[in-house]
């Protein structure tokens, strides 16, 4: 089970993950996140307090979105990964490509930092 | 072997029947003949009952046999066998009248004993007549019978036997008695001939035709029933065998039945198009329902539904019309309207203002039929019937008549029915041929495993300085999971295990990519990063976009007992030193294949380099392993793995492999896992 929030904030675009994201809902993932991307949005955050398991279909989709990132030099943070799911990013090396912070002040201190 | 013939009833009982009245004929012509001559011949009348008694007994028997040898017959030849046969009778008697009366007064006209043959003949030719229609009438009265029926019947066909030997009590006079007996056999043959549940079966045509027959019935038995009073009253005759209750008896049922068939036919005439109708719906309403066979198509079905519905309607005109949504419908099955007209009326239908409305709800869930008035010189009312297979529009079924207001509540319930069961078979013969479809793909499928199974190495190369065991599961037919092992020189190999990105079809695919440049690469002996590195240029030019493949990637060198690595964003390897008594995850820093298709992925690939000692263990796993969860939701994780490796470090390789997949099976509660591709791989070094 996936459900997904999105919401404009003043300065930034927020998803919200909740539960499991795998094979059969990463579609879902890659929507929101498209969504955010053709609106214009040049900052987002993602938070993934609630998100229990990540599959390597839902890691796909994060990194099917690096280059649009990079192009468009749009600004992109997760934050409150568990344990579980960062040693997932960790191993992948996907932390080496995309910011990850504990939480919410970490997360938007690195989104308006530089 | 002696063969006892079957015996045929109605054979012997129409022999035994032809001998009875042959005996009964002399009986009563040497009775006759001793009367003439003033001689008492001895001839008690009481044989001549008996044998009249037998003889009905066995034309009784006879005909039942042979009616219900036809009981496939349909009622109109069964009535016809019993006009016939009263016509056959009526000939007969006739003729002889004929005969008498060109004799005119000569001699021969006037011996008694050819006037008895001729009587003998008659009374015989009545009694066939009689109980031959009889038995017709039986057929007729049992059709659809129910048990009430059944009683009655046989209490009837008691009284009759009982009838017969009434001539023994009266003496052949006729009292009170005899007329009390016959009035009771009329009204039981009153309560008989209510049972006419066969005449709506009958199609206007055969109503006629039987009304016919049924006069020819009632002709006959008319005319045979006053000659046979004519009889009674003639002096010749010694014994009279026809003023018998029996005869008279079935001579009022025969007659009751009979006139009250003709009755009800006649006034069932009017109305009989009406049955005829709904009969006719009934069966189109089969042939609806009856399944699409194969080798038929959806186009037979709507053929069927436009005739059906056209003639429950009794409509002018139709089409159907199929993909309405698409602008340009398929016409199909037009009947009875030149294309131009059909034009005509169609935009006269959107002009409707009800059909304006049943047009936005497209999906069709809710779609009923429009029963319109159209301001058309041809056509001036028009049904409009939507079609929905499985929760989809998919087209009208457009009927049209020539006067006002031509499609009654009825025929608008009938032919809605009619729409909707076509509609099911269609539906079915859709799901039928999606189902055969599944099938085959199913089969494919069975197909791309078995392939796939073969891109895995069937036997894994090694030297004496070490054990290798490897097992690899997909959670569909077709996995990404991928291990394999090669022999670079004389104690040096390459060793790689991978883990493609999502699991199905698309993950095997890229696993066979996978394979096909493990294999090419290896071939020039690359460091691993190296390996790595060229791996990814290869692989990111045929990933899709959000696919990537993590690998770990050894070089094996089992002289100087030296293992060279580089991760790709893979699992860490478990590795048991013996020194230390103690397994732990090797910590290299890596990237995922395909994540940076870039040079840039170079500067995240390091190699590691290390020295095994003997009795070291090397696991290496794709995540399928880790997460592997029990049913309260909890993986599997590191840590067991980690522990059922130091417990079982000692065993050859493939023990610590079974011991392993046991470990993950006893956590999970089942044989196998479902959610996730899963490989494992033990290398164990010897000295």
């Amino acid at each position: 089970m996936l459900q997904i929030e999105t919401s404009h904030e003043e300065k930034y675009a927020l998803i919200v993950l909740k539960g499991e994201v795998d094979a059969s809902n990463s579609v879902e993932l890659d929507e929101a996140i498209n969504g955010m991307v053709e609106d214009q949005n040049t900052h987002m955050l993602i938070d993934a307090t609630d998100l229990n398991y990540i599959s390597s279909a839902g890691l796909g989709v994060f990194m099917s979105y690096l280059e649009d990132f990079q192009e468009k030099s749009i600004r992109f943070v997760i934050f409150g990964l568990n344990d579980k799911v960062l040693h997932v990013f960790h191993i992948l090396g996907l932390d080496q490509l995309i910011k990850l912070k504990p939480d919410k002040v970490a997360a938007l201190q690195e989104l308006y930092e530089a | 072997m002696l063969k006892i013939p079957r015996l045929n009833i109605g054979k012997i009982s129409l022999l035994v029947a032809i001998l009875t009245w042959m005996a009964l004929l002399f009986v009563d012509l040497v009775r006759l003949f001793g009367a003439l001559n003033q001689m008492d011949s001895g001839m008690a009348p009481e044989i001549s009952w008996a044998l009249e008694i037998i003889f009905f007994i066995l034309v009784f028997l006879f005909y039942r046999d042979a009616i219900q040898k036809n009981e496939g017959s349909n009622f109109l030849e069964l009535i016809w066998k019993a006009a016939s046969t009263g016509l056959i009778a009526m000939g007969i008697s006739l003729l002889i009248g004929g005969f008498y009366y060109l004799m005119g007064e000569s001699r021969l006209s006037t011996d008694p004993l050819l006037k008895n043959l001729f009587y003998h003949v008659n009374f015989a030719l009545t009694t066939l007549f009689l109980i031959s229609t009889t038995q017709i009438w039986r057929h007729l009265i049992l059709y659809q019978k129910n048990k009430t029926v059944i009683q009655q019947w046989q209490a009837f066909e008691v009284i009759l036997l009982l009838s017969m030997f009434f001539i023994f009590f009266n003496q052949n006079t006729f009292d009170y008695a005899f007329i009390f007996g016959l009035l009771f056999m009329l009204i039981f043959g009153v309560v008989l001939s209510v049972n006419l549940k066969w005449i709506p079966y009958l199609t206007f045509k055969e109503k006629w035709k039987s009304l016919l027959f049924l006069v020819i019935i009632l002709v006959a038995i008319s005319y045979l029933f006053v000659q046979l009073l004519s009889y009674s009253e003639s002096s010749l005759i010694m014994v009279n065998l026809t003023d018998n209750l029996f005869l008279l008896g079935l001579f009022g049922f025969v007659f009751v039945y009979a006139l009250f068939s003709f009755l009800v036919t006649l006034f069932n005439l009017p109305t009989s198009s009406v049955f005829e109708q709904k009969l006719t719906e009934a069966i189109s309403f089969q042939r609806l329902s009856q399944s699409i066979q194969p080798g038929q198509n959806e186009d037979q079905v709507l053929d069927i539904l436009v005739d059906s519905c056209m003639s429950a309607s009794y409509a002018d005109g139709a089409w159907l019309e199929l993909n309405v949504e698409d602008g340009t419908p398929a016409i199909h099955h037009q009947r009875f309207i030149s294309n131009q007209q059909r034009q005509e009326v169609r935009e006269k239908i959107n002009g409707l203002k009800a059909f304006e409305e049943s047009l936005k709800d497209s999906r069709g869930q809710n779609k009923e039929p429009i029963n319109g008035r159209l301001m058309d010189a041809a056509f001036k009312s028009v049904l409009i019937n939507p079609l929905v297979v499985n929760k989809e529009w998919i087209g009208n079924l457009i009927l049209l008549k020539e006067v006002k207001d031509g499609f009654n509540k009825e025929m608008v319930g009938i032919i809605s029915t009619f729409v909707g069961q076509a509609c099911i078979s269609v539906e079915n013969y859709r799901l039928l041929n999606e189902a055969i479809k599944n099938e085959r793909y199913k089969e494919e499928l069975q197909i791309a495993k078995r392939v796939q199974q073969s891109l895995l190495p069937s036997e894994l190369v090694h030297d004496e300085h070490f054990e290798i065991a490897g097992f690899s599961q997909a959670a569909d037919e077709v996995g990404g999971d991928y291990y394999d092992i090669v022999q670079l020189a004389a104690h040096r190999f390459a060793l790689i295990i991978g883990d493609v990105s999502g699991k199905g079809t698309s993950a095997a695919f890229n696993m066979s990519q996978m394979k096909g440049v493990f294999h090419s690469l290896v071939q020039l002996d690359l460091e691993p990063s190296e390996f790595l590195i060229k791996a990814n240029v290869a692989l990111s030019k045929c990933l899709e976009r959000n696919h990537f493949i993590t690998t770990t990637y050894f070089n094996l060198d089992t002289v100087q007992r030296s293992i060279k690595l580089s991760r790709a964003g893979h699992c860490p390897t478990l590795y048991f030193d013996s020194s230390k008594q103690n397994a732990e995850f090797l910590s290299v820093d890596g990237m995922g294949l395909g994540i940076v298709r870039s040079r840039m992925f170079e500067k995240y690939i390091t190699d590691k380099t290390f020295q095994y000692q003997p009795s070291d263990v090397m696991v290496l796993y794709t995540d399928g392993i880790i997460e592997a969860k029990n049913k309260d939701g909890v993986e599997f994780g590191y840590e067991k793995l980690k522990k059922a490796l130091n417990e079982h470090h000692h065993l050859a390789a493939l023990e610590i492999k079974k011991k392993i997949m046991e470990k993950v099976f006893d956590f999970t509660g089942s044989t196998h896992l479902s959610d996730d591709d899963y490989s494992i791989l033990v290398i164990k070094f010897l000295s």
